[in-house]
């Protein structure tokens, strides 16, 4: 069943073409990828999914009703939806607990013992249950996304949007992040996750869209987009992030980063003499 | 007599205002300067006198300084006219806020540079003249500032003592017109005006002083 | 000094009172001041731009003119309008709309250092504007603010002894009365000084107490 429709997405602003006509689906639990390039619109593009940017034109259907229109209970749909931001955004005065306890009081009107024992759980099911009462100051980047998530999971949300999930972490805690991805894929929850995270895209396992100058070039699995037979412009965005990529991260061996390019003219990515 | 009447008619007081207001923050800068400097000596009995003293001028009141310092002190043979004792009540009060200021403004000049300084073989008269107060005075302005329009807005007093300024026009032509919702109305106007004109003529100073990278 | 203390041992009722009115005054403008400070501050805030210019014209306003102009416009002013109002409640109206618009500036500075994602995040989780600001804003604000806020009760407590000026029958016009009556002008206002200086003692106690009590981990706090 499709859960979410996105058609002919435009925006504009100050003058630039920042969405050029972004369309695609999403079918009730799938996680989804969107890949590209920085400043390709791919964050712009989650924020019109719920209303926090105004798109100029196109429709997005979300459980079967057009969010778009004049007479939408914005409120009522960003429940419904689950935001896990870029820097996690954990109210810095609230525990970790209470960060993901604070929607359901003041949202869900739950008494606060029902509300502590779900926020509990939700915490147990990100492995944060220890730390439900430290502050996001004491907590490591990776420790606040898991609270983040727990946070937009509580409210049992139709979905979850992932906005640069890997981008304030280092490495290491990336790998975490898909771990995490893949449990919740396996618990059936529909996401949506944006990235110029490479390793992320292909790792996550779900389908993958590249997104570049507002459009969407291609869609497809992992091999077909990272294949030989892809996209030039993919192939570009490629390097590029495989430069910045193999600049930042020690390479190990087993990670998997070179296997479908042995065509590739620049030289295989992941071999000793680099 | 029009509004624009009474505005005039109060002007006259203007010039004792910023007198009192210039004389106050002057007095205030260098009680203030002098602090810092001291507090910086090191001496644990100075630190303490000097902690005692920012203690007790930030905690009494402007209006009872003043008192003691023009009524009260006569009981002891002392005599002090209107403007110094505004000097020694409100400047002094302003020199105990200036030395927190300055103090942080010192503390935020790079030792370091100080140290070069040293190193090269600079007197410590001339390393405070040459590196660190042109440096601090440079930090210390939106402190500064901030002090010195408190001594604006403190500068009415004066009236109490004599001293002709605005404030003293006003209550004088209030008692004899019976206009004073306006009178006073004009007055607020005034001391804004005064107030906007003093912070915009130091920020454009500081403007012109401007060190790029030393504050921005 | 010793026969002036005698002296005011002897009209200490008087005297009491003046410390009563102080204290009363004192307290209920850090109260009314705080309240009204919220209330700006949420005005300037929130809301289209015109209100937020305005909200910012009175902040400046209030913040760049003296009390006592504020206060002498109500007190001796006023009556030749029409309504005469009692000493403290000039006071009150005076102090508050003065206060609140320092107060209002202070948590703005504070609003400037909060992390704006938390705010779209909370937009994000479908919170209105009014939760936004009671549940993320304000409790970050205030105590971020504790420093500013606990300084300017100081300051009124100080500043109630402008109300003299307009016959509000608080501490220091008690003290100016015995001085006057005594002609010991200088251990009147000594005394006055060194009373002031006890009160002021108390509250800096009770200010490093909250800031201890209120400061969160990891929070950096507004100076």
């Amino acid at each position: 069943m499709t859960l979410l429709s996105v058609q002919d997405l435009k925006l504009e602003y100050d003058g630039r073409t920042i969405l050029d006509g972004v369309s695609f689906d999403l079918a009730q639990g799938e996680l989804k990828v969107i890949m590209g390039p920085s400043g390709s619109g791919k964050s712009t593009l989650l924020r019109c999914l719920n209303r926090l940017t105004m798109p100029n034109g196109g429709r997005v259907v979300f459980e079967g009703r057009d969010v778009l229109g004049p007479d939408v209970d914005e409120r009522a749909l960003r429940q419904r939806i689950g935001f896990v931001f870029q820097n996690f955004a954990l109210y810095r005065h609230l525990t970790a607990l209470q960060n993901v306890t604070l929607a359901l009081r003041h949202l869900r009107r739950m008494p606060a013992a029902e509300a502590d024992e779900r926020a509990l759980r939700q915490l147990a099911r990100m492995d944060m249950q220890a730390h439900a009462h430290k502050y996001p100051a004491q907590l490591s980047g990776g420790q606040k996304q898991r609270v983040a998530i727990a946070r937009a999971l509580a409210m049992d949300p139709a979905v979850l949007f992932f906005d640069e999930p890997t981008s304030a972490l280092d490495p290491l805690m990336s790998r975490e992040v898909v771990n995490i991805l893949h449990q919740l894929r396996d618990e059936r929850v529909s996401m949506l996750c944006v990235t110029h995270d490479l390793y992320l895209a292909r790792a996550a396992g779900g389908r993958v869209m590249f997104l570049d100058q507002g459009r969407i070039h291609a869609e497809g699995e992992v091999d077909e987009l990272f294949g030989p037979n892809a996209d030039p412009r993919i192939r570009a965005f490629f390097h590029q992030e495989l430069q910045q990529a193999q600049a930042a991260q020690p390479i190990s061996p087993a990670q998997p980063m070179d296997g479908a390019q042995p065509v590739d003219p620049s030289g295989p990515a992941g071999s000793p003499e680099r | 007599m029009s509004f624009l009447q009474i505005l005039l008619q109060l002007t006259g007081g203007v010039g004792y205002t910023i007198m009192v207001t210039v004389a106050c923050s002057l007095t205030g800068v260098v009680v203030g300067l002098g602090v810092a400097m001291l507090s910086r000596l090191g001496a644990s009995w100075l630190s303490a006198v000097l902690g005692a003293f920012t203690f007790i001028f930030r905690a009494v009141p402007v209006l009872v300084l003043l008192f003691i310092v023009f009524f009260g002190l006569p009981n002891a043979g002392l005599r002090v006219p209107p403007l110094v004792a505004m000097m020694l009540s409100l400047g002094v009060i302003a020199g105990a806020y200036l030395a927190e200021v300055f103090r942080g403004a010192f503390d935020s000049v790079d030792a370091s540079e100080v140290l070069a300084a040293e190193a090269m073989g600079l007197s410590r008269f001339q390393i405070l003249r040459l590196i660190e107060i042109p440096q601090m005075l440079r930090f210390a302005v939106p402190g500064m500032i901030n002090e010195f329009t408190t001594v604006l807005k403190y500068s009415p007093f004066a009236y109490t003592v004599g001293i002709p300024d605005v404030m003293k026009e006003a209550m004088s032509l209030s008692a004899t017109t019976l206009r004073g919702v306006e009178i006073y109305l004009a007055v607020g106007i005034i001391y804004f005006l005064i107030y906007k004109l003093l912070v915009t003529g130091v920020w454009a100073l500081e403007k012109r002083t401007r060190i790029p990278g030393l504050t921005g | 000094m010793i026969s002036f203390l005698a002296q005011m041992l002897e009209y200490w009722p008087q005297v009491l009172s003046g410390l009563g009115n102080t204290l009363l005054l004192a307290a209920v403008i850090s109260v009314t001041g705080l309240v009204g400070g919220v209330v700006v501050f949420y005005l300037a805030i929130s809301g289209g731009p015109l209100r937020r210019r305005l909200t910012e014209g009175y902040i400046s306003f209030f913040i760049g003119t003296p009390l006592i102009v504020l206060l002498f416009l109500m007190y001796y002013g006023l009556p030749q309008w029409g309504p005469k109002l009692t000493p403290f409640t000039v006071a009150v109206i005076g102090f508050t709309l003065n206060v609140a618009a320092y107060n209002a500036r202070y948590l703005m500075t504070a609003f400037r250092g909060l992390d704006p994602d938390e705010l779209q995040a909370a937009r994000a989780q479908g919170f209105s504007d009014i939760q936004i600001f009671q549940l993320v804003i304000l409790p970050q604000v205030m105590r971020l603010s504790v420093p500013a806020l606990t300084n300017q009760v100081i300051l009124n407590l100080k500043d109630s002894s402008i109300a003299f000026l307009i016959q509000y029958a608080e501490f220091f016009a008690q003290m100016q009365d015995l001085a006057i009556r005594s002609f010991r002008f200088l251990d009147a206002y000594l005394v006055a000084g060194a009373v002031y200086l006890a009160l002021v003692s108390v509250v800096v106690v009770a200010a490093r107490w909250l800031e201890r009590r209120y400061v969160l981990p990891g929070v950096r706090r507004a100076r």
